[in-house]
């Protein structure tokens, strides 16, 4: 019989696809300020008085208008290609677009203009710098067809998946939770942005002219920085670096507490350093679990003691409230006058509300999760009293 | 598609009652042999199908020559087991006491239940039935006494059958692309359809 069986196969995966982009042509593109747009995968959100700003990696940055918190209001958009990070002095947005600093003037929120762009300050993004291409990666879902068949296609396909599988997730790690993205901070009239090896300081003392100074090489796999008192808070996968800035323009190294290849947000107060660690993907193979570090002496911090969580994410602190994301299993509070007696002072746990990280606002705690942006009024500690949820398209999985 | 069937059972089953009076059942329960050519394989030859199949079909009378019913059976390929579910109609030429050709039509849908869903830590995979066609033709040749024939029969199948396997999300990607073919929950997908062409050689008895 001349028939014969046909097979088919659609293979469908995720990658990262490298995109080269002339920094150039980049430069040459005027932002003009959108209408507001609704949130899709919202990054890092930030509290400037009445405005909630918040980023869509790279993509820009919303406005919102949070005058309530219960009925927060949509306002406009800044579209800046490869923005992931923003910070705002008297005024002066600051925001990353690809290697370079923009610098925007909101004292008008409905009349945001451009003031500064500081050229060539993250140049670690370029792949050629000579050429001025730099290289980014945009997540992408890829079909490919075979129509020629092959037998049972599963175990050809099988191998083939894999591998991707592999790839990408090697890639992940260059790009996202460690990768080339900035983290902006400021204090003492200074800048700081960490990237995932290094610490690179502006001087902001004029706040439409931030001068980059230096980068401070910090090693690898530094995710989060928290200023508190002249000292910066950097945490990295393998420990915390403390610095101390109180020579704001140059930042010394004064300790790293070192701990498990972990994730690991860090919060402090006078006494005390608030580290999670969490296991994770990215994160090597941590434990989970809340450790509290004594800080009265900077240069020699130490472990108070460790608090078993089940998938600690982001953390706030206020006062003597700790709020904890715990991912996928929800939203804890604790008070943390006795430090160690943390686990016999949990005041809330709120199951339903999952969550991978908390802002504590002025007038109201913002915790982010996959029902979007959510705010709650926390001025009774213990009770926290939802007021609204801002909805986001592609929400954050946990 | 269970719907459908379950509806179109009803109506024979009516339709069976409303001819009760006269002898109107019909069934043909055939044994054979599935015969065909799989899919070139990575160095281009190609494996010959030969595989078990049977089909047993239940109609009633609507004329003196047409019989409308469904049919149901097994059939192999290769290592997949399926199981079709059809509506038939079977039309004879000649009298009734004598040797008569009987042509046939069977359209319905193959179910591969029994193909295992598999989930395993890092994937899951499953089997999809689909659609099945099946026209035929043979003789049917009466016992010298009592109301069952022998019956052999030469048919042409076309049987769909899907595939699908994901590779679950190890979590590297906690945002699902929207807008995007690769469902919530995969970090990659592998749709594959089977489309078999079949000739086959079946015997068995009708009364």
């Amino acid at each position: 019989m001349a028939c014969q069986d046909e097979v088919s196969s659609t293979y469908t995966y995720r990658a990262m696809v490298p995109v080269y982009l002339a920094m150039s042509d980049v430069r040459a593109r005027q932002i003009v300020i959108e209408p507001g747009q609704d949130l899709e995968n919202p990054g890092k959100i930030y509290i400037y008085g009445d405005y909630l700003l918040i980023n869509e990696p790279q993509e820009g940055i919303h406005i919102l208008d949070n005058t309530n918190p219960a009925a927060p209001v949509n306002l406009n958009f800044i579209p800046i290609q490869g923005n992931v990070d923003l910070a705002v002095n008297s005024n002066m947005l600051y925001a990353d677009n690809f290697v370079d600093l923009l610098v925007f003037d909101i004292s008008n929120i409905r009349s945001i203009k451009q003031v500064e762009r500081v050229k060539d300050v993250f140049n670690h993004m370029y792949s050629n710098s000579d050429t001025g291409i730099i290289l980014t990666f945009k997540d992408s879902v890829i079909t490919s067809e075979a129509d020629r068949g092959f037998k049972r296609g599963n175990v050809f396909f099988t191998n083939s998946s894999l591998g991707f599988a592999s790839n990408f997730s090697g890639v992940a790690q260059s790009y996202g939770q460690g990768g080339s993205m900035a983290r902006f901070t400021l204090m003492s009239g200074h800048m700081y942005a960490v990237d995932d090896r290094s610490l690179r300081v502006f001087d902001v003392k004029d706040p439409a002219r931030p001068k980059h100074l230096q980068n401070i090489d910090l090693g690898w796999g530094i995710e989060t920085i928290f200023p508190f008192k002249n000292n910066l808070f950097i945490g990295s996968t393998t420990g915390m670096h403390i610095y101390d800035a109180s020579k704001p323009s140059n930042p010394t190294k004064m300790s790293v507490f070192e701990h498990l290849r972990a994730c690991d947000p860090v919060v402090v107060n006078e006494d005390y350093a608030f580290v999670t660690l969490r296991s994770g993907n990215n994160c090597w193979d941590a434990i989970n679990e809340l450790q509290v570090v004594d800080i009265e002496n900077l240069r020699a911090p130490k472990l108070v003691k460790a608090y078993p969580m089940l998938n600690p994410h982001g953390l706030a602190l206020t006062g003597d409230h700790l709020y904890i994301a715990e991912g996928r299993h929800g939203l804890k509070s604790f008070n943390v006058a006795d430090v160690t007696g943390i686990d016999k002072n949990q005041l809330e746990f709120l199951q339903s509300m999952k969550s991978v990280d908390i802002i504590p606002g002025p007038k109201s705690l913002i915790v982010i999760g996959p029902d979007g942006v959510c705010q709650f009024d926390y001025s009774t500690p213990y009770k926290l009293k939802p007021l609204s949820c801002i909805d986001v398209k592609n929400p954050i999985v946990v | 598609m269970k719907l459908k069937f379950l509806i179109l059972s009803i109506l024979v089953l009516l339709i069976t009652k409303s001819y009760s009076q006269e002898k109107v059942y019909y069934n043909q329960t055939e044994f054979g042999i599935l015969f065909g050519n799989s899919v070139e394989t990575w160095n281009g030859e190609r494996d010959k199908r030969r595989d078990f199949s049977m089909v047993t079909f239940h109609g009633v009378k609507i004329s003196r020559h047409h019989v409308v019913g469904m049919s149901t059976g097994f059939d192999q390929y290769e290592d997949l087991s399926v199981i079709p579910i059809a509506i038939g109609w079977r039309g004879f030429l000649g009298r009734e006491s004598k040797p008569q050709l009987i042509g046939g039509f069977d359209f319905g849908g193959g179910s591969a239940l029994f193909e295992k869903k598999e989930v395993t830590e890092w994937y899951e995979s499953w089997y999809k039935g689909g659609v099945m066609i099946s026209p035929s033709i043979g003789v049917k040749l009466p016992a010298k006494k009592g109301k069952t024939s022998l019956t052999m029969s030469i048919a042409y199948k076309r049987q769909e059958l899907g595939f699908f396997m994901g590779y679950f999300d190890q979590g590297n990607n906690s945002q699902p692309l929207i807008r995007s073919r690769l469902l919530p929950g995969y970090s990659s997908m592998t749709e594959t359809s089977y489309l078999f062409h079949s000739l086959v050689a079946r015997m068995g008895f009708s009364f």
